[in-house]
């Protein structure tokens, strides 16, 4: 006897886009023939069922991604910025960065997928020795757009890595990062901030692998969710035997700002070296009520009072962002969403 | 200035009961004027001042509330401020990632904005803020950091009286401003107070001792036990409480 999946449109057309492709994208391609999208019953994607929320997507898509050609040639000290743009129907398109030995680059991805988009984004990067990425995500989609993107982050001896993920959600929105980390002098800093509105669900998952001694690893993670928005956080780290004299440490923050904001977190530790310092907290909470009334007090009408708190809170994450410049800007960006949610 | 008329109050406690506090409070006081309200632990003195700047879960249940000829029940926290009406907390409250310099400058604006009037540009701002941090000797080092967070308890006493030399209120409270203070702080803040001393504002002093009634003389006193105000007099009331304790007014009270 012989099951055959019967595909739903979603998924017919994302094998329609991915015709012919070849590397990651066959990959995609051949793994959606077999097991369809992945759904909650998948326990990676519990709290992000993916075949559902792409129910309405129809269609082949275009995924368009801009200022690709500076990946080729890169220079110690240069900022590239990618414009990653899903259209309705199903797309998906990858690329691949290396930063050479010595050098220190900065990678700006803003990720849009518009109304009915089912989009898929993937990079593949290697950090050779002793180079340095500075890699910043700006999720911005429409509400009902599905997108995932995905980074398999390669660090060579040495190397360091300084992640910014910002999400303001989708329909659907998941972003997955896995990094390889070698320890001996490599060094991983990971923030996220998301803000979800009603309706909106933003997915951080990230998966990082101590294979060699001495790895250093910083991850905060903060979020605030009103009514109705879903948050996710899926945080692992795995270290191995020889990783020996790790020090990772996994903290996951989040507010609920309404009665019927849902946050999903699961921090996972996986260790098996003996001598190694490693953490990870989780704490989910609400607006200070006692500080609101002090700055009502103070004159601040409730709506600024209340943003202002909530920016104060998600801003920790963005000051791990070394450019000045860019971090000025991910914070206006905050705001603007913030003032959009009160 | 401020007219408070039989006044009653329930709070809500943690168990969830509703418990009155106010039992038909009245107290008038004038511009110009500082009084002082004394009275034992429970009394209700801090249930006042949140009852008068409209903190949630303070109902009034009866009487009446006003201030500068408007019905203060009416409005919200924000303007009752933008009104004029500054409570300088017991226990000032931390507020983790708002530099103080920011959270002043926009509680200034917000309020002149309520009230219709221009907003104060930066530099003017500075200038203003420079100026009254030297007056109560606070360091610009400590305007920088997130409000009152990693201060002590002299400290953030200090920064509740420089945030009312900024906002200059029409009408203070100050509930139990001298807890906390060792006596250079306590001579520091005075004078903050003192200096706030107009012919056209007026203050309401809570405090549970009289040692703070030493440096800001009040023009009445009033004692306060069980939600009401059992007797009202002169500065000489506070010493007499300082001698007697509180213990004949309970009795009356009862």
């Amino acid at each position: 006897m012989s099951l055959t999946l019967s595909h739903i449109p979603a998924e017919q057309a994302l094998i329609d886009a991915l015709d012919g492709a070849t590397g990651w994208r066959a990959q995609l391609r051949e793994t959606t023939r077999k097991d369809g999208l992945p759904t909650r019953r998948h326990e990676l994607w519990k709290w992000s069922d993916l075949r559902r929320a792409a129910n309405d997507v129809t269609g082949v898509g275009a995924l368009t991604v801009s200022g690709l050609d500076a990946l080729a040639q890169l220079a110690d000290g240069d900022r590239i910025e990618l414009a990653v743009r899903a259209s309705a129907g199903a797309s998906a398109g990858d690329a691949e960065l290396v930063v050479p030995g010595g050098t220190s680059v900065t990678l700006v991805e803003r990720l849009h997928g518009e109304a009915g988009a089912l989009g898929n984004w993937h990079l593949n990067v290697r950090i050779e020795a002793g180079g340095r990425l500075d890699r910043i995500v700006v999720a911005d989609h429409h509400e009902s757009a599905v997108f995932i993107g995905s980074a398999e982050i390669t660090l060579d001896e040495g190397a360091t890595l300084n992640q910014t993920l910002i999400d303001s959600g989708a329909k659907l929105s998941r972003n997955e990062t896995h990094i390889a980390h070698p320890g001996q002098g490599a060094s991983v800093e990971l923030g996220g901030a998301y803000i979800l509105a009603a309706g909106r669900h933003a997915d951080t998952t990230t998966v990082v692998h101590h294979t060699g001694p001495g790895g250093i690893t910083t991850q905060l993670v903060k979020g605030a969710v009103a009514s109705g928005g879903q948050g996710v956080f899926q945080g692992k780290f795995i270290v191995d035997r020889a990783a020996q004299q790790t020090d990772a440490r996994m903290t996951h923050r989040a507010l609920m700002l309404g009665e019927k904001a849902e946050i999903d977190a699961k921090p996972e530790l996986e260790i098996y070296a003996d001598d190694v310092q490693c953490a990870h907290g989780n704490a989910l909470g609400t607006l200070d009520e006692t500080a609101l009334f002090y700055m009502r007090q103070r004159g601040l009408p409730e709506a600024k009072a209340r943003a202002l708190l909530i920016e104060s809170y998600l801003a920790e994450p963005l000051d791990m962002v070394r450019d000045e410049a860019l971090r000025d800007e991910l914070k206006v960006w905050l705001r603007t969403r913030l003032g959009a949610l009160t | 200035m401020l007219k408070i008329q039989d006044l009653r109050c329930k709070v809500e406690t943690q168990d969830g009961e509703e418990k009155p506090i106010l039992k038909g409070l009245s107290l008038d006081v004038p511009a110009g004027e500082v009084h002082a309200i004394m009275g034992p632990n429970g009394s209700g003195k801090s249930t006042l001042s949140y009852v008068l700047t409209g903190r949630d879960g303070y109902e009034v249940t009866g009487g009446s509330m006003e201030f500068a000829g408007e019905d203060l029940a009416a409005l919200a926290p924000e303007e009752r401020a933008a009104l004029g009406l500054y409570l300088s907390f017991q226990y000032p409250v931390e507020i983790p990632g708002v530099p103080t310099i920011t959270f002043l400058k926009e509680a200034l604006n917000a309020q002149r904005a309520t009230r219709g009037e221009e907003e104060v540009s930066a530099p003017q701002f500075m200038k203003l803020i420079r100026e009254k941090a030297k007056q109560l000797n606070v360091s610009m080092d400590m305007l920088k950091r997130p409000v009152n967070v990693g201060f002590s308890g002299g400290e953030k006493k200090r920064m509740e009286i420089l945030q009312a030399l900024v906002l200059e209120p029409k009408f203070l409270i100050l509930d139990e401003t001298d807890s906390g203070l060792d006596i250079d702080a306590l001579k520091i803040v005075s004078d903050g107070v003192n200096a706030l001393r107009a012919p056209d504002r007026g203050m309401l002093v809570i405090t549970h001792y009289q040692r703070l009634l030493d440096h800001i003389t009040p023009d009445v006193v009033h004692v306060m036990a069980d939600g009401r105000i059992v007797k009202s007099g002169g500065p000489e009331l506070a010493r007499e409480l300082e001698a007697e304790g509180y213990d004949k007014y309970l009795g009356e009270a009862a």
